[in-house]
């Protein structure tokens, strides 16, 4: 028997927008490359440095469920499925006008990632390409979501400037792309043959030529699920810390047996996610750590969401991390 | 086309999820739970270091009994009778409470030993309509029962009952006042159970493993309430899915300690194995059925969607689930939400078995995007199901109603 669905809109808006928009939240591709006017990175190389906007959105997720909330008149407990609806029905999705109101300090800074992060690989003597205005978002949501007919469709596309670059080695931020383009993609297209690497992997290869961080307080790390137990990455965070000196701390559930950050379920349940992320951030508090370090976009925004106003603990990407000693 | 508005499900359970993550007593009991879990079952492990080791040689019992299930459901069967026992294959839910009921009839005392199988059924309710008497004996079910609540757990049903309300409800059922202290609270239900044990006509319990060449049911269990509710009463039904069904009687062992193992109870104050009605040959040495245990012994192996998921190659391996429950201390949302994040069957393995046993993909639905495919089950499970996965699948078929058999994408993640 052949059953239709019908899913919380707002899984629809978000796979919309990647399918029509080659990103999650309908941002420009202008918005998603701004980063990178300084640095001149050329089209086309050996090593595709691939950012997939990921880092970029950050700010507006919790735009985008503020938004959803304050529209629904009702009942706080189904306000992200109505407020969607009407969303829908009144105006379908203004970008502009939901992520008005996010704050430019935030924008800047989770910009900023992505530039960082190519610095920090330059100096580790990498010669980087990247996409600019062309780049599209990997698709893994469509892939987590079960928008698995749409992936296929959409797959085609994101190879396509990928292929572009000409290069051998794509380097991804988020785990979540690295996933993605490791697992998903050579099973969907049949010659998607690439190396497929974390910037924390390439770090760690070049960890010796790392200047001693400045920053010589304990740090703790939150290993994001994706990363530790999908790619097998975490004994090289450890690693690359301590080899620029680091004093870390380790929670109780660290590594393979790491606890999520309550991130994936953000869109669809934000109070129970919510509640998840502010009891992680609690564990790695526990380590009286002063900075918690992740490798993860949305491990870093569900952290930073959740934690308790006035926590002296600071929390950061690795990336913004290892800057301060490069920069 | 059929169309189903997934909505109102959403809706409803949204509300139900963050009420539950608000719940104080739920934080409180699981956090208490948690803690108290891992450290158990650390202990043990080192305790018992082959433990590891025995849970993967489980695994490949469980891979070889799933794919020959048919035969060794035959021969369990054949195995009962064997011994004097009766056997019945029930293929689905209806089927199972019908069989159930004709053994049973109306206006008896049935004493029941907690089992995950029951609630799937509705197994008191319709005994109830019935016109019987039923009696939860596992105290958390028993304290269930009268509060009108499900189970939260699928070890500890009463997990988010603190002793204060115990006692509330205690007071008010025994219409005496029964004050908030656990062993108070335990001697009470003792009391009043034990005098329905021997005045049922019937006893129900579940089984964790059967041995298909004995017919043995292994029943684990720390109250002892199974032991009085399966050997008191002049009746035995045992109701069992067919997955729990491996080759022999030694198999059976290694199945069972393992799953005692993760179910954090170290070792278990009983393991009950019953094979056949009680009898005796003490006098001449004829043999005669009814000595001091049940006269009669019945066996319901219940199907209910069961051999589907078996032949579903991307969810096969989701019967090979010991029911030891310690996915579900380690899942990040059950932690602040307990069973709420479930129907009948509880977290990121319950939404799987709630797709095929107890609900379908509709009342799964919810579950599936509930699920943060975060992985966490699958370090714990000592069978290793490899539940995102399976959830991954399981959204693509409620998105893209993708019929079985259909492969519009591989199992790729946690591979």
């Amino acid at each position: 028997m052949a059953v239709e669905m019908k899913l919380p809109p707002v899984l629809e808006i978000i796979r919309g927008n990647i399918v029509k928009h080659g990103n999650p939240l309908a941002l420009k591709g202008s918005e998603i490359s701004s980063w990178a006017k300084a640095l001149n990175l050329p089209a086309r190389g050996e090593m595709l440095f691939y950012t997939g906007g990921e880092y970029q959105l950050l700010p507006f997720i919790d735009s985008l469920v503020k938004t959803m909330t304050y529209v629904d008149q009702g009942s706080k407990g189904f306000s992200l499925m109505m407020g969607a609806r009407n969303l829908l029905n009144k105006a379908g999705i203004s970008a502009e006008k939901m992520y008005a109101s996010v704050l430019a300090k935030d924008k800047d800074r989770y910009n900023a990632v992505s530039y960082k992060a190519a610095v920090i690989l330059q100096k580790l003597g990498y010669d980087l390409c990247y996409g600019g205005e062309q780049e599209l978002y990997s698709g893994a949501l469509l892939y987590e979501l079960g928008y698995w007919q749409d992936l296929q469709e959409y797959a085609p596309r994101v190879a396509n400037v990928i292929k572009q670059s000409g290069a051998k080695t794509i380097v991804c931020l988020s785990p979540h792309a690295a996933e993605v383009f490791k697992f998903i993609y050579p099973k969907i297209l049949g010659d998607f043959k690439y190396e497929v690497k974390t910037f924390v992997e390439l770090v760690w290869e070049q960890r010796h030529k790392l200047p001693a961080a400045s920053f010589n307080k304990p740090v703790v790390i939150h290993d994001s699920c994706r990363l530790a137990r999908e790619l097998n990455i975490e004994q090289e965070l450890r690693d690359i810390l301590s080899s620029v000196g680091a004093e870390i701390r380790e929670p109780e559930c660290k590594g393979k047996w790491t606890t999520c950050c309550g991130g994936p379920s953000k869109l669809l349940f934000p109070e129970v996610s919510h509640t998840i992320a502010g009891r992680r951030v609690a564990e790695l508090e526990q380590t009286e750590a002063e900075v918690i370090l992740t490798a993860c976009p949305y491990c870093l925004s569900a952290l930073e969401g959740a934690q308790e106003k006035g926590s002296q603990t600071g929390i950061e990407d690795l990336i913004e991390f290892l800057y301060r000693g490069v920069k | 086309m059929m169309k189903i508005d997934l909505q109102k499900e959403f809706n409803d359970y949204t509300q139900n999820l963050n009420k539950a993550s608000k719940d104080q007593h739920i934080n409180t009991a699981i956090t208490r739970a948690v803690k108290a879990y891992r450290s158990t079952v650390a202990e043990s492990l080192e305790r018992f270091p082959h433990t590891p080791e025995m849970a993967a040689e489980v695994r490949e019992i469980k891979t070889q009994a799933m794919a020959n299930n048919s035969e060794l459901l035959a021969q369990a069967m054949a195995s009962v009778e064997r011994n004097k026992g009766k056997a019945f294959y029930a293929r689905d839910r209806q089927q199972a409470l019908e069989i159930a009921a004709g053994i049973i009839g109306t206006g008896k005392t049935v004493v029941k030993g907690k089992s995950m199988l029951g609630e799937e059924l509705h197994l008191r309710e319709y005994l109830e309509e019935k016109g019987n008497e039923v009696w939860e004996t596992d105290l958390g079910e028993f304290i269930l029962q009268l509060k009108k609540d499900r189970p939260m757990h699928i070890l500890s049903p009463a997990i988010h009952v603190p002793r204060e309300q115990v006692a509330e409800i205690f007071s008010k059922f025994f219409n005496k006042d029964v004050p908030p202290e656990i062993a108070e609270e335990v001697g009470v239900v003792r009391e009043f159970l034990r005098e329905k044990y021997f005045s049922a006509h019937v006893g129900i319990s579940g089984a964790n493993v059967v041995a298909a060449d004995t017919g043995a049911m292994v029943i684990i269990e720390n109250e002892g309430n199974v032991r009085l509710a399966s050997g008191a009463p002049p009746v035995h039904i045992v109701m069992v899915g067919i997955e729990k069904i491996v080759p022999t009687f030694q198999e059976a062992m290694k199945t069972a300690e393992v799953t005692w193992r993760y179910a954090q109870y170290g070792v278990p104050g009983y393991v009950n194995i019953v094979s056949g009605p009680s009898k005796t040959g003490d006098i001449e040495k004829v043999t005669t059925y009814g000595a001091h245990g049940p006269k009669e012994f019945y066996v319901i192996f219940v199907d209910n969607g069961r051999s589907e998921m078996a032949k579903d190659e991307k969810f096969s391996q989701a019967l090979h689930c010991l029911r030891c429950g310690g996915c579900m201390y380690e899942c990040p949302v059950f932690q602040v939400t307990a069973g709420h994040f479930g129907h009948t069957y509880l977290s990121g393995i319950g939404a799987v078995w709630t797709a095929f046993v107890s609900g379908g993909l509709e009342k799964a639905a919810p579950l599936v995007y509930t699920c943060l495919r975060c992985g966490r089950c699958m370090e714990r499970c000592p069978m290793q199901i490899n539940v995102p996965a399976m959830i991954g699948e399981l959204r693509n078929r409620i998105v893209n109603g993708a019929a079985q058999g259909e492969e519009p994408l591989p199992q790729v993640a946690h591979s």
